[in-house]
């Protein structure tokens, strides 16, 4: 039945029917206690240590608005600094990725340099050259006093670069506990490479991505999941599994690929993974790693506004396939994933349309985290999960956001 | 059977109707007829650099079976819209031997919204949806020349939401 005003507004009782409030997806405050609560004091996920195989290899992005340079240093080591010229504050390396042997117009080969000045700082984050610092710092000042600021970065978890803008942050082993337990083998055993990357900006919210991929209840959007997985023996066995600091992993089953058209069974696989498998493992607060049989694809997400976020795309085989086995890893990747997919174009509708819903002026509303089918793949207890760790951090209730709570632990 | 004894400039023309007339078919969203000027054992493929990962990218791949099945299976996909039109531009047409020619296209592909985002607001504008060129291998040995293969080399890699349609 169609509802009245007052109908519509009406809150349904929080233990019967869980929900979240939409503010927490369009409000301009709640964003930016994010940013300082969540994002400037957890580990992030970002690049790969395949983008940088080389020596004074580097790579740029965002954490929390704060520009970041990832550089693979003369001993081999990753490392994280904030990409900003201590002198002026201009970003320092502007390019996406490249390598620090090549010389700027402004500096020296082997260091970052800054183009306004001519600051050079190496790959160990040391000021190495300040032109004519004598002539106008005197003694007060000198390269020394001037490093770059260095950023906490592990790589870890198949090889990803993970980096936080906190000195305070907990150790990456505590944070991310026992998640990875279901994909350890697939990616702890050898090597792998990015073979795929590519972006979306999508006006929405960061956390609207990261719902979608903690429900599969949303599989009903999906020709190519209806036919090869939700029609098929032990898709609704798979089990959710909820972790600490809000991560939560998604059980394998056998997906039949050859039940949609020109789709065919997997050939590769991951060490440890069933050939047809299909593996998930959700990261607080925004990345995923994802495995169908042949390939891994993992989401990044860079929060940019309440209503707009950046979302990073990676596929990756093993760093060993031959050229025939790596073009078998991307075909299958394609099937449904990269920008021409069947399933991620669709699911990105479905976020940009939730952004449209839901955009920062919006009335409030509910959203339905009810779910509850035994943890089993269209319950809703993975979105729940990660909502109570946003409650812990946030100390806001996300079914009564506008409401402080302080010490809160969960609702 | 070998080409008929043409001049190359008969050939590159034909060539470029090919091209066009693609580009037409595509716009209309007539891909069966598409296909139908493309060889049995024709490729597609849509191809980007990356200079993040300092990678050549394959985001799609297809042959003739598996075009068609992409084709019959849209209707069955949830998908945006939004009407792709191209502007080509045939650049270069070469003869490989006196069978096969290559060919050249630069193209802009617009996307005019119809939904995929709010089609009360969006509904009706066209954007930029992407820029780059078609390498074409083109069978000229017959009656009518054939696409061997066609490679669409991107050069915008931020796709956004993308697409479920050949560009």
């Amino acid at each position: 039945m169609a509802k009245t005003a007052s109908e519509w507004s009406r809150r349904p009782n929080h233990q019967v029917m869980p929900y979240v409030d939409s503010r927490i997806y369009s409000d301009q405050e709640i964003f930016e206690e994010e940013i300082e609560k969540i994002w400037r004091r957890v580990w992030v996920v970002t690049v790969h240590e395949s983008e940088l195989p080389k020596p004074l290899d580097y790579r740029t992005l965002t954490i929390a608005r704060e520009p970041v340079v990832i550089v693979r240093g003369p001993d081999d080591k990753i490392r994280a600094f904030l990409n900003v010229c201590p002198h002026r504050g201009n970003i320092i390396v502007r390019k996406p990725a490249g390598s620090l042997t090549v010389a700027e117009p402004s500096g020296n080969a082997n260091h970052m340099t800054c183009m306004f000045h001519g600051w050079q700082f190496d790959a160990y984050g040391n000021c190495a050259d300040i032109p004519r610092c004598k002539a106008g710092y005197q003694d007060r000042l000198s390269k020394k006093d001037v490093g770059l600021r260095e950023l906490k970065c592990e790589v870890a978890y198949g090889g990803f670069v993970w980096v936080s803008l906190s000195d305070q942050v907990e150790p990456l082993q505590s944070f991310v506990g026992n998640a990875f337990d279901i994909m350890k083998e697939e990616i702890g055993t050898e090597p792998l490479e990015v073979f795929h990357y590519h972006k979306a900006f999508i006006a929405s919210n960061y956390k609207l991505w990261h719902d979608t991929n903690s429900e599969f209840y949303h599989d009903y959007m999906h020709y190519f999941n209806r036919a090869t997985s939700m029609m098929q023996p032990g898709y609704f066995d798979r089990r959710y599994t909820a972790y600490p600091n809000g991560h939560a992993t998604v059980g394998s089953m056998e997906v039949k690929y050859e039940a949609y058209q020109g789709a065919s069974s997997r050939i590769l696989s991951f060490p440890g993974m069933p050939q047809n498998g299909w593996k998930m493992v959700d990261l607080f607060p925004g990345a995923t790693y994802n495995i169908r049989g042949s390939s891994l694809r993992v989401d990044t997400m860079t929060p940019i506004g309440p209503n707009m976020v950046l979302i990073e795309f990676r596929g990756l085989g093993l760093k060993r396939d031959t050229a025939e086995e790596r073009e078998q890893r991307i075909r299958d990747h394609n099937t449904i994933w990269g920008p021409f997919g069947r399933n991620l174009h669709e699911d990105l509708l479905g976020i940009t349309g939730q952004g449209v819903a839901m955009r920062p002026g919006t009335q409030p509303r509910t959203i339905l985290h009810g779910r509850f089918e035994d943890g089993t793949i269209h319950d809703e207890i993975g979105m729940r999960h990660y909502y109570e760790e946003w409650a812990r951090r946030m100390e806001r209730l996300p079914s009564d956001p506008m409401r402080r709570a302080s010490g809160m632990a969960a609702e | 059977m070998a080409t008929l004894v043409r001049d190359r400039a008969e050939v590159a023309q034909s060539v470029r109707d090919l091209i066009y007339r693609a580009g037409l078919l595509l716009d209309d969203e007539r891909f069966r007829d598409w296909l139908a000027l493309c060889a049995p054992d024709f490729v597609y493929r849509i191809k980007v650099f990356s200079p993040e990962i300092n990678r050549d990218m394959t985001w799609f791949e297809r042959d003739v079976p598996g075009m068609e099945a992409t084709i019959d299976l849209l209707p069955r996909h949830n998908t945006d819209h939004g009407r792709l039109t191209r502007h080509a531009t045939v650049y270069s047409v070469d003869l490989e031997g006196t069978d096969v020619a290559s060919a050249v296209t630069s193209f802009v592909c617009y996307r005019t919204m119809l939904d995929g985002i709010n089609s009360h607001m969006d509904s009706g504008e066209t954007q930029l949806f992407a820029v780059g060129k078609y390498y074409d291998r083109i069978s000229v040995a017959g009656d009518e020349p054939k696409f061997l293969e066609r490679t669409v080399r991107l050069e915008t890699r931020r796709m956004d939401k993308g697409s479920h349609y050949p560009v």
